[in-house]
């Protein structure tokens, strides 16, 4: 196990450089996450919009019923009849909506005509719709009514209306679980190890690879009574072995911050998901080691790939907030997969075949993104040493 | 027989690197690789240790066909290479410590063998250093030590001593020397004429991708006309007709610079005392007298007609 060996000494001998990436990365992470902090949750809380009813029709149990209706739903604002008033109250937000009730609206309705309601509004305002809704629902009632039993009178139907609109749903929330503070900062952890993965990842690799691919090297390894296939599959245990050190001791500070948290589901899956991810990287960095001639370009590809994938996958600013077509390219990097995986594992409050199918394709196309580029790298070694 | 080579060729594109090249190397000798650059020497080399694939021609190394997988045949060579071929990032212990685990797993014996190399180059006081703090001579001394920790029947030197300080080179020299003495059968490449004379049994001469000439160093000289060279410091070189001394029995050729006369002659007897009778009949007075024998330059010079350095 000589090149084993000398493998680890390579990386030890370049411990500084990535101790460096390690500790600086790994506090950066530890910092941002900390200083997370989530929304928190706010119950629902049912809100009364202020509305000005005004009855042009007089005085019937019909219009009468919408107003005690719409008055449980919203605050019934008694503005004056005046086009300008009603404006300014419009204007000063004393009212968000203006009902007006046209003459021989009860008729109409009784009678099954179509009848239309004079509305003004607020630009833009939610609540609009939230009024529309109501009133929309009253008078479909009331044709209901109208159209199936057209012998009701006015008080049976004025009754039948209040009994109906009386009926609530009962909602339950189907739930196993409540969301834990931790899984949204250990999001954040996980994505910004991503960075640091990919950066102590090339530079331990390439390193390594620099040396061992150095010509006078090679050919004095080729005069060994070793062979070949025994040296490579040393040097593929030596990257494995690095990459999953490094990878235990960047998951090791989760475990540190976030405990027992991390044998949760969600936990465990964001350490499957980043485990996926190292193999991964780790198939991009022995590529990248291949074709790398110095130091130099080492350490600008580590940065350029480090934080070029980070940024436009989403490691710093969220997706959401991202371009399509910065997602569209982000989408050739198994970093936007990687973080699209670890933001579905937070944000799922229970885990279903919904989204852990989408969970496990996101994983499975990273997994895919490293057996590529390890397909491309082999064809690569093969062909330069054809050409040798 | 420790190598044996027949027909080799190598071709680069158009270019023959090597052209019918055969070799023979013996139990326990020295053999020696002269040529100048480009005479394809480092591409022998290569092709006997299946560095490089040939075109044609045959390669046994103790008796075996020699290929890239013939490793219980590399168990038993050592090869230094022209480039130093160590690892930057370990010390000079653990560079010997790797090559010499290639060959030797058991660390035990491992152990004294590395420890034995280090005392045999000569690198005891450096044992901890990287070779980036190793002088270019204490740089080449590891890796000799790193070529030889395994203690190989074979020892392939591809000039080993580029660029080497003259001490430092008589050390390396003075050390290859001692592992043929204490058995190892060794094949050295060198430009430098004067190394190869020192240290080699047997001297195979290249040109063009052939051997053009091979036996011992008092061999390749008795094969060519030149004898000696006679250098003389003339006290008054304007009385000299130089044609008159071209004429003299066995000179091959004069030359005049400034004071200095220069007389090529092949074998015989009394070359000197014949130019010293003819000079002292034309009133020359004489400074400096030396005689040299021919060097392996002039046996370069006499079969390709140009010098071994050009």
């Amino acid at each position: 196990m000589q090149v084993y060996k000398a493998f680890f000494k390579v990386i030890l001998k370049n411990r500084t450089q990535i101790l460096i990436y390690l500790v600086v990365f790994m506090a950066l992470a530890l910092i941002l996450s900390g200083a997370y902090n989530p929304p928190q949750d706010t119950d629902f809380t049912k809100v009364k919009v202020n509305i000005a009813f005004i009855n042009d029709d007089g005085d019937s149990q019909l219009v009468a019923g919408l107003k005690t209706y719409l008055g449980e739903n919203a605050n019934l604002v008694a503005i004056p009849d005046d086009t300008k008033k009603l404006q300014d109250a419009l204007f000063f937000r004393q009212v968000e909506y203006i009902l007006r009730v046209p003459a021989g609206f009860t008729e109409d309705m009784l009678n099954g005509k179509e009848v239309q309601l004079e509305k003004t509004t607020v630009p833009d305002s939610t609540s609009n719709i939230y009024m529309d809704l109501l009133i929309n629902k009253y008078l479909n009632t009331v044709k209901t009514y109208t159209t199936y039993l057209p012998g009701l009178s006015q008080d049976e139907l004025s009754q039948n209306l209040e009994k109906d609109l009386a009926e609530q749903s009962e909602v339950t929330m189907i739930s196993n679980g409540t969301h834990s503070i931790y899984a949204e900062k250990s999001g954040y952890y996980f994505n910004y190890l991503s960075y640091s993965l990919f950066a102590i990842l090339i530079l331990g690799v390439c390193s390594v690879m620099l040396v061992f691919n150095d010509t006078d090297l090679k050919r004095r390894n080729l005069c060994s009574p070793i062979r070949s296939a025994n040296m490579n599959m040393q040097m593929v245990l030596g990257n494995i072995s690095f990459a999953i050190l490094t990878w235990l001791v960047l998951i090791s500070a989760s475990f540190i911050m976030y405990g027992s948290f991390m044998f949760t589901a969600t936990g465990l899956l964001l350490l499957l998901n980043s485990f996926v991810f190292t193999l991964a990287v780790l198939s991009i960095s022995y590529l990248i080691g291949n074709l790398v001639k110095s130091r130099g370009a080492m350490s600008a590809i580590a940065n350029v790939f480090a934080l070029g994938t980070s940024f436009i996958s989403g490691v710093f600013v969220p997706q959401e907030l991202l371009g399509a077509n910065v997602l569209t390219i982000a989408s050739f990097t198994p970093t936007y997969w990687y973080v699209k995986a670890n933001n579905e594992i937070t944000a799922a409050v229970s885990f279903n075949t919904d989204n852990l199918s989408s969970i496990f394709t996101s994983m499975v196309l990273v997994l895919a993104f490293g057996v590529a580029v390890l397909g491309v790298t082999l064809v690569l070694i093969k062909q330069r040493r054809v050409e040798s | 027989m420790v190598i044996n080579v027949k027909n080799l060729v190598k071709r680069y594109g158009n270019l023959i690197a090597l052209d019918h090249f055969n070799l023979e190397v013996q139990e326990g000798e020295i053999l020696g690789l002269l040529g100048p650059n480009g005479s394809g020497k480092t591409t022998a080399i290569n092709c006997i240790l299946s560095l490089l694939k040939y075109d044609k021609g045959t390669i046994e190394i103790y008796d075996q066909p020699m290929s890239p997988e013939a490793y219980a045949i590399k168990r038993n060579i050592g090869v230094v290479m022209q480039n130093v071929a160590v690892f930057n990032e370990l010390t000079v212990y653990e560079n010997i410590d790797y090559f010499c685990g290639l060959y030797v797993s058991d660390k035990q014996t491992r152990k004294k063998l590395v420890a034995e190399a280090i005392d045999f180059v000569g690198l005891n006081d450096f044992k901890k250093f990287y070779p980036k703090k190793l002088s270019g001579g204490l740089l080449r001394r590891l890796n000799i030590a790193c070529g030889i920790a395994h203690k190989p029947k074979l020892i392939i030197l591809d000039e080993p001593t580029v660029a080497v300080d003259p001490q430092s080179r008589n050390n390396i020299l003075e050390g290859i020397m001692e592992l043929n003495r204490q058995g190892a059968t060794i094949i050295y490449t060198s430009h430098y004429m004067e190394e190869i004379e020192q240290i080699c049994s047997r001297i195979a001469i290249m040109d063009k991708g052939k051997i053009i000439a091979m036996g011992t160093n008092e061999d390749l000289k008795k094969m060519i006309k030149s004898g000696e060279h006679i250098n003389l410091e003339l006290l008054n070189p304007e009385e000299l007709e130089l044609s008159e001394i071209k004429s003299l029995p066995h000179v091959i050729s004069a030359e005049l610079t400034d004071h200095q006369l220069v007389v090529k002659s092949s074998r015989g007897k009394n070359n000197l005392i014949m130019i010293l009778d003819h000079l002292k009949d034309q009133n020359i007075g004489i400074g400096k007298i030396y005689s040299e024998p021919p060097t392996l330059n002039d046996v370069f010079l006499e079969i390709t007609g140009k010098e071994l350095r050009d």
